[in-house]
């Protein structure tokens, strides 16, 4: 027998923290990536790579059964578009991460010496913003029981402020980056693109952290 | 055994089986928040209902029967054949319980109130033409039915605001639970007792004016209020930082408010929908006794207590299996937004039944449901799923309505 609970759909706020532990192991995997590239083991880059188009896909799948479970009949106490903004944003990351593992397995090229440090700076950094934003999504069932208000709302903005911080330096660190990069004149061109492309990639992922801090401000808004 | 007998016997077996089936119908409805936010168990759900529905049922039970009895239905155009009038009402009671039964079935979550009306205005028409029914009072009735989910919407929605500016959007919600819990038991304890002592408890003999209900009323709430003051200082604070923590203990001081308002809703449910099953049962027995059919019928207390007992008999047997199901089931419901729901519906409930009309109480849940979802408490509102409820609720009184003039038709050509 149905009863009136029944009016209580599937909260899509879990999926949705399901999706971004998906997305936090990729993001996870950029750091032994890049350790295992710089230190020329081309076979673990190999296999890191794969291991991220695994969870990559994983986190598609559960992107697509959020979508297919939220039909137009379904009310959310958030916007529906931006809770869609949201979703994209947090699989944007993973296909980022993607895109970098698939970047670097295009050709083996060696990192030059005075690029090693600064660029190994620029992934940790990227690494932590993004896992702070994966955090974030981890609060929303707080922020949920709090009526999108409260301390929790606070802690939300400080997070997104943080976030909008860190990226900022990222885009400064990864301008540098590719200032040196430039610099360097006895780079081949297959290898200066490239790690033009990858610099660039990495700032995409903090590009599309940031987007999530953004979106949730939105909730919080409205 | 002689007609009369027959008859008298047929309409108690009528009533029980209507009786059975609110108590299996309505009772999951009223009780499923407090068990699916986890601040019941299954088994305590079914104390506190079988507690809550005979008490609200034999105190308060007597009003809402005299709306459905006498109030549409005029009685005048029986007054030639008064046993005509015993077959409809006996025609009402199966019809509207078979309806109920095939809701439960199918999984509607169905009005008893409407499925009783419905099979009254159903016979009425069937022996008296459109002129037996009172439509003012039948429109009334309708109007109640649209009114109540809206009513317990509205209700439910400022009052899940007012806990969210006044606790949940707090620095420290815990604190301001603390802080509104003896108000808001203060607040049960004078509704519930007010349902009581104003025109209530007939059967005790405490049959109190406003004023003096009110009064007495307001003890009862200060009461209340002096004994889960201290309890709820006592509750041990969590510091300001650990938001999640605080959230977690403020929806346990919800918990309290929640089982406390899932006895406050059983005993509405009661009160208002008893007279679903022991309306008709009177009339048969007011008629049987005298011969002629009376303007004014006074409720019997062994009625009353018949229909609660059978309200609790049919929970114990049916209804138990529906709350398990809920109390595995995981619902995205926390005590304090279940308590919302509850509260308001309880509220709106009590009162109209106290103005003598009677609304559904399962409408006015999922009305107050919504009401609680559109402010942002809830994290999804299945609105298909409303929309479903919605058609069963329409399909209710004409399909009740036809049953009942089918069965006084068909005991009209048997009997007599």
């Amino acid at each position: 027998m149905r009863t009136i609970l029944s009016m209580f759909a599937k909260s899509p706020f879990k999926p949705l923290v399901s999706h971004i532990d998906q997305v936090n192991e990729c993001v996870n995997k950029i750091k032994p990536l890049f350790d295992a590239y710089s230190s020329k083991d081309y076979k673990k880059v190999e296999e890191i790579a794969k291991d991220i188009s695994k969870v990559e896909y994983k986190a598609d799948k559960i992107k697509t059964d959020i979508r297919q479970h939220l039909p137009q009949s379904i009310f959310l106490p958030v916007d529906k578009r931006d809770f869609m903004g949201l979703l994209s944003a947090q699989d944007d990351i993973a296909d980022a991460v993607e895109d970098l593992a698939v970047l670097m397995r295009i050709k083996n090229i060696e990192i030059p010496e005075k690029l090693s440090d600064p660029l190994m700076d620029l992934v940790i950094h990227v690494v932590d913003l993004a896992n702070d934003a994966c955090s974030m999504i981890r609060e929303l069932e707080d922020l949920l029981e709090a009526s999108f208000g409260g301390a929790e709302a606070e802690k939300i903005e400080t997070m997104a402020a943080n976030l909008g911080t860190a990226e900022y330096e990222a885009d400064k660190k990864q301008f540098l980056l590719a200032q040196k990069l430039f610099s360097l004149n006895d780079l081949g061109a297959a290898e200066l693109f490239l790690l033009n492309e990858v610099i660039k990639k990495l700032g995409g992922v903090a590009d599309q952290s940031e987007k999530i801090g953004k979106t949730l401000h939105l909730f919080l808004s409205r | 055994m002689d007609l009369n007998t027959f008859l008298m016997v047929f309409a108690v077996s009528a009533c029980i089986y209507m009786a059975c089936n609110i108590g299996a119908n309505d009772v999951a409805n009223a009780m499923g928040t407090s068990v699916g936010s986890g601040s019941l168990t299954f088994k305590q759900a079914i104390y506190v209902a079988a507690i809550a529905e005979f008490a609200g049922a034999y105190f308060v039970g007597g009003h809402v029967s005299d709306t459905i009895r006498k109030g549409m239905l005029d009685p005048i155009i029986f007054s030639d054949a008064p046993i005509h009038l015993v077959y409809g009402m006996i025609a009402a009671l199966v019809a509207a319980a078979l309806w109920l039964n095939i809701a439960s079935y199918l999984g509607w979550p169905v009005s008893t109130t409407h499925s009783i009306v419905g099979a009254v205005v159903g016979f009425g028409v069937t022996a008296g033409g459109l002129d037996a029914i009172t439509w003012s009072k039948v429109w009334a009735v309708v109007i109640s039915w649209i009114v109540s989910p809206l009513m317990g919407g509205v209700v439910a929605f400022l009052l899940f605001r007012f806990l969210t500016n006044q606790v949940f959007r707090r620095r420290n919600p815990l604190l301001y639970a603390k802080k509104i819990l003896p108000y808001m038991i203060f607040l049960v304890c004078v509704i519930l007792a007010n349902a009581m002592f104003y025109k209530g408890l007939k059967n005790l003999y405490l049959d109190l004016s406003f004023a003096k209900a009110m009064f007495y009323s307001i003890i009862f709430g200060v009461i209340g209020f002096l004994v889960s003051k201290p309890l709820a200082k006592k509750i041990p604070d969590v510091p300001k930082k650990e938001i999640h923590n605080q959230l977690e203990a403020t929806e346990n001081i919800f918990k309290y408010l929640q089982i406390t308002t899932a006895f406050y809703i059983a005993f509405a449910h009661g009160s208002n929908d008893v007279a679903n099953a022991v309306g008709p049962l009177a009339a048969v027995f007011s008629i049987l006794e005298s011969g002629t059919v009376a303007m004014k019928v006074a409720m019997p207390s062994w009625i009353l207590a018949l229909g609660g007992g059978f309200i609790v008999f049919g929970l114990l047997i049916w209804g138990r299996r529906v709350m398990e199901t809920i109390g595995n089931k995981i619902t995205e419901i926390t005590p304090s937004r279940g308590f919302c729901a509850t509260f308001a519906g309880a509220t709106v409930v009590l009162v109209c039944s106290k103005m003598g009309l009677p609304v559904s109480t399962t409408h006015t849940l999922v009305g107050s449901v919504i009401g609680v979802g559109l402010a942002r408490g809830l994290p999804t509102l299945n609105l298909g799923i409303i929309k479903e409820i919605i058609i069963s609720w329409v399909a209710t009184v004409p399909f009740t309505g036809l049953l009942a003039a089918i069965l006084f038709k068909i005991m009209l050509f048997t009997l007599s």
